[in-house]
C-alpha cells in the first residue's frame, strides 16, 4: 500500500501559454480516499492522468511510496485506473477483460481464475463473466471496470469521473458501493469528479482545484464550514452559497454587513472586532448558505432580515428552494417543504448570522474565522 | 374487432397497398437483366459445345464435358489457375499488411496528415487502364523509368527486360496491382482505426499492453470485421484482375502472368471457344464464392460462439428463475 506525493507539479500542453496544472503540491496518505474536485477544465483529470503515467509531467516530481515514478511506465506504477467511459475491451468477455492484465503478467491460469472470481463475487458480477461489454448495462460495465482494477491488487486506485455516465439513482447507489469498496480493500483511492455531492459524500479529504491550482484541501466538513476563499465557498454546498457584495459598517452593538437597506449583523464568533474594524467601510463579499436563511419567526431579530420578491419556489418534497431577489441580488433560501411560500410573494427571511462567511472583495480570501 | 383494420386496409387504393413491390420492380428487373440472365445463359453455354458457321451459332449439348476438359485436355488452364492462385495470395496478403501498417502511421497525428492521406488515395482513384499503361511505360525495357533510374543510380549496368522474363513480369504485375489496390485497404483501415477509443489504449497501457501487445490484443481484434470485409473483397477482385495483364503483358511471357480472367477472355474471344470460357467462368465464380464462405465462417465463428454461450446462459438463468 502506498502514499502519493506530488511535488511542484506543473503541466503545460504544447502550444498553450497557460499551464493546465501549476506548481501543485499534494500529499495523499496511505489508504486515504482523496477526491479531486473542480469545474470542468480545471486540471483535475490531468493530475490523475499524470499519477497514472498517461500524461507526461512538465515539471515536478511524483512519488508513490518512496519511489519517484516520473519516468516509470504506467504498468509498472502499481496503480489501476477506472475510466469515465469504462474503457472495457469490447472484443473480450467480462472474464477476459478482468483477466487481461494478469495474463500479460504471465500469472498462472489458476491464480488468474481465483482472483477474477473473487473480484466478481465482491462486485456481484459472477453471472456476467461470459458476456461481452456491449451486452451489459451502464452500472454493470462500471462494476466490471472496478473489477478489472481490483484483480491486480494495486496499491493505488485512480478513478476518473467513474459515475458521470450513470443515471442519478444508480449514481447514488454506486457512490455508496465505491465507498464500501474502499473500506474493504484498504487501498489508496484518488477520485476525480466535478460533482460536489460525490466529493462531499465519498472522500476522506477533498482537494478543490481551479485553473490548475489547489484552492483548499480539507475534510468535507471543514470545507463546508470553513471555506478558505470565494471559489471554495461557492463550489461546495448545494444549492450554492449566496454571495452578496456588502460593506462592513459599525452598528449599535458591534459591526454589520450592509447592502442596500439590508443589514446583517456580524457576531464576534464570525469576525473579531479587530478584523471588522480593519474592514470598516470597505467592500466585502458576504457568504450565506441557503440552509441558514429561513422563514421569519425562528430568528426574528430585526436587523438580520432579508426581504425580497420570490421569483420561484422549487419544491423538493422534504424541502423547498426559494429563489428571491434581495436588494437586486439573486438569492436562494432552503426552507421546509411544508412552507407556504409561493412565487410572486414578497417575503422576509431571517438569516442565522452566526453561520455567515465573509470574504475579501479583492483577494477573494476568507476574513471570517 | 380484430378484423376491422384489415377491412380498412382492403379499401386502400391498389397503388398504396402494393407500394413496396411497385417501387422495387424496376430495379429488380434491371438486376435480373444484367445479372441473372447472363449467369443462367453462361450456365447454358458452359454445358454446350459452341461453334460458328457463317452468321449462325450452333449449340451442341455436351454435358459436363467442358468442365472435364479444363482439367484434362486444356493445355493452359492448370498453369493459369496456379498463377492466379499465387497472384491472389501474394497481392491480398501484401496489400493488407502494407495497408494496415500504413494506416497505423496515418492514424497518428502529424503535420500535413490530411494532405498525405489525400495523396495516398490517388493510385486507387486512378482508372486501372491508366495505371496499367503507366506501369507498362515504367517497366519498358528501352525507355522505361525503372531502368533509367536504376542506371543513373548505378545500381544496374545494363537495362533489364522487366516484362520480358516470366518471374520479373509476374513481379511487375504484382507490384502494379499492389500499388493500385493498397490505398483502398488504407482507407478502410483508417476508418476502422479511428473508431477505436483512445482510452482503450490508455487502459491497456496500465494493464501492461503497450506497442506490439496493444496492436495484437486491441487494435487487430477491433479492426477484424473490416479486415474480413477487405479480405473477401480483395480476394474476389484479385481473382478478377484483367486489365493489368491485358495491357502490361498480355498474359506472357510463357504464360507467367496468364491470370484466369485474362485466359477466359482469350479462350472466348481469341479461340472463340465460348463453351470452355463459360465453364471456366463458373469455376472462377465458385472459387470466389467458396472463399467468401470460408472467410466468413472462420472469422465470425468465434463471436457467434460467444453469443450462443450467452444465450444458453441466459436461458439457464431464466429457467432457474422460473423454478425458483
Amino acid at each position: 500500500m502506498a502514499s502519493i506525493q506530488l511535488k511542484h507539479i506543473t503541466k503545460r500542453y504544447p502550444g498553450t501559454t497557460v499551464p493546465a496544472v501549476e506548481d501543485l503540491n499534494l500529499s495523499i496518505e496511505d489508504k486515504e480516499f482523496i477526491i479531486l474536485v473542480g469545474p470542468s477544465g480545471c486540471g483535475k483529470s490531468t493530475v490523475l492522468r499524470m499519477i497514472a503515467g498517461l500524461e507526461e509531467i512538465t515539471d515536478g516530481e511524483i512519488f508513490i511510496g518512496d519511489r519517484l515514478i516520473n519516468e516509470v511506465a504506467p504498468k509498472d506504477r502499481d496503480i489501476a485506473m477506472v475510466f469515465q467511459n469504462y474503457a472495457l475491451y469490447p472484443h473480450m468477455t467480462v472474464y477476459k477483460n478482468m483477466a487481461f492484465s494478469l495474463k500479460l503478467r504471465k500469472t498462472p491460469k489458476k491464480e488468474i481464475d481465483e482472483k477474477v472470481r473473487a473480484a466478481a463475487k465482491i462486485l456481484d458480477i459472477e453471472s456476467l463473466l461470459d458476456r461481452k461489454p456491449r451486452a451489459l448495462s451502464g452500472g454493470q460495465r462500471q462494476r466490471v471496470a472496478l473489477g478489472r482494477a481490483m484483480v491486480r491488487n494495486p496499491s493505488v486506485f485512480l478513478l476518473d469521473e467513474p459515475l458521470s455516465n450513470l443515471d442519478a439513482k444508480l449514481r447514488t447507489s454506486m457512490r455508496a458501493e465505491i465507498t464500501r469498496l474502499h473500506e474493504r480493500l484498504g487501498t489508496t483511492f484518488v477520485y476525480v469528479t466535478h460533482d460536489q455531492t460525490e466529493a462531499m459524500t465519498m472522500g476522506d479529504r477533498i482537494a478543490v482545484i481551479k485553473d490548475g491550482v489547489i484552492q483548499q484541501i480539507d475534510t468535507p466538513q471543514n470545507l463546508y464550514d470553513h471555506p478558505q476563499n470565494l471559489f471554495v465557498g461557492g463550489f461546495i454546498g448545494s444549492p450554492q452559497m449566496n454571495l452578496i457584495d456588502a460593506t462592513v459598517e459599525k452598528a449599535a452593538d458591534g459591526y454589520c454587513a450592509a447592502f442596500g437597506e439590508t443589514k446583517i449583523g456580524i457576531p464576534e464568533q464570525v469576525m473579531s472586532a479587530a478584523v471588522c474594524a480593519d474592514y470598516e467601510g470597505k467592500p466585502v463579499v458576504l457568504g450565506i448558505r441557503p440552509e441558514f436563511i429561513s422563514e421569519t419567526g425562528s430568528h426574528s431579530e430585526e436587523h438580520n432580515l432579508m426581504t425580497g420578491d420570490v421569483d420561484l419556489a422549487e419544491s423538493m418534497g422534504a424541502e423547498k428552494f426559494v429563489y428571491f431577489a434581495c436588494e437586486g441580488c439573486p438569492c436562494i433560501a432552503k426552507v421546509p417543504g411544508s412552507s407556504p411560500i409561493q412565487s410572486g410573494e414578497s417575503v422576509s427571511f431571517a438569516v442565522d448570522c452566526t453561520m455567515i462567511h465573509a470574504f475579501d472583495k479583492e483577494t477573494g480570501l476568507t476574513i471570517s474565522k | 374487432m380484430k378484423t376491422k383494420p384489415l377491412k380498412k386496409r382492403e379499401k386502400e387504393p391498389f397503388f398504396e397497398r402494393h407500394l413496396g413491390p411497385i417501387l422495387i420492380t424496376p430495379s429488380t428487373l434491371v438486376i435480373f437483366g444484367i445479372l441473372f440472365i447472363p449467369i443462367f445463359y453462361a450456365l447454358y453455354m458452359s454445358l454446350n459445345r459452341i461453334s460458328f458457321r457463317g452468321a449462325d451459332t450452333i449449340y451442341k449439348f455436351a454435358g459436363l464435358q467442358n468442365f472435364i476438359n479444363l482439367f484434362t485436355t486444356d493445355p493452359w488452364f492448370k498453369s493459369s489457375f496456379l498463377v492466379t492462385l499465387l497472384f491472389v495470395m501474394l497481392t491480398v496478403a501484401t496489400e493488407i499488411v502494407i495497408g494496415v501498417a500504413a494506416s497505423l502511421v496515418l492514424n497518428k497525428k502529424f503535420h500535413g496528415r490530411g494532405f498525405v492521406r489525400g495523396l495516398m488515395i490517388l493510385p486507387w482513384a486512378m482508372p486501372t487502364v491508366v495505371n496499367a499503361v503507366m506501369w507498362k511505360w515504367i517497366f519498358n525495357a528501352e525507355y522505361g523509368a525503372a531502368n533509367g533510374l536504376l542506371l543513373k543510380l548505378g545500381l544496374i549496368k545494363t537495362s533489364i527486360a522487366w516484362l520480358g522474363t516470366p518471374r520479373m513480369a509476374f513481379f511487375c504485375v504484382f507490384l502494379a496491382n499492389v500499388w493500385k489496390e493498397t490505398p483502398y485497404v488504407i482507407l478502410l483501415a483508417i476508418a476502422a482505426l479511428s473508431t477505436i477509443p483512445e482510452d482503450l489504449y490508455e487502459a491497456a497501457s496500465i494493464d501492461g499492453a503497450g506497442g506490439w501487445k496493444a496492436f495484437w490484443r486491441i487494435t487487430l481484434p477491433m479492426i477484424k470485421p473490416v479486415l474480413l470485409i477487405l479480405l473477401i473483397t480483395k480476394t474476389i477482385w484479385a481473382f478478377q484482375t484483367f486489365d493489368l495483364v491485358a495491357i502490361m503483358t498480355s498474359g506472357g511471357p510463357q504464360n507467367a502472368t496468364n491470370l484466369l480472367s485474362y485466359y477466359i477472355h482469350f479462350v472466348a474471344f481469341k479461340q472463340t471457344d465460348f463453351g470452355s470460357a463459360a465453364a471456366m467462368s463458373y469455376v472462377l465464380s465458385m472459387i470466389c464464392f467458396a472463399l467468401s464462405f470460408v472467410y466468413i465462417k472462420v472469422f465470425m465463428n468465434k463471436d457467434e460462439n460467444d453469443e450462443k454461450k450467452i444465450k444458453k446462459h441466459l436461458k439457464k438463468k431464466l429457467a432457474g428463475a422460473h423454478e425458483g
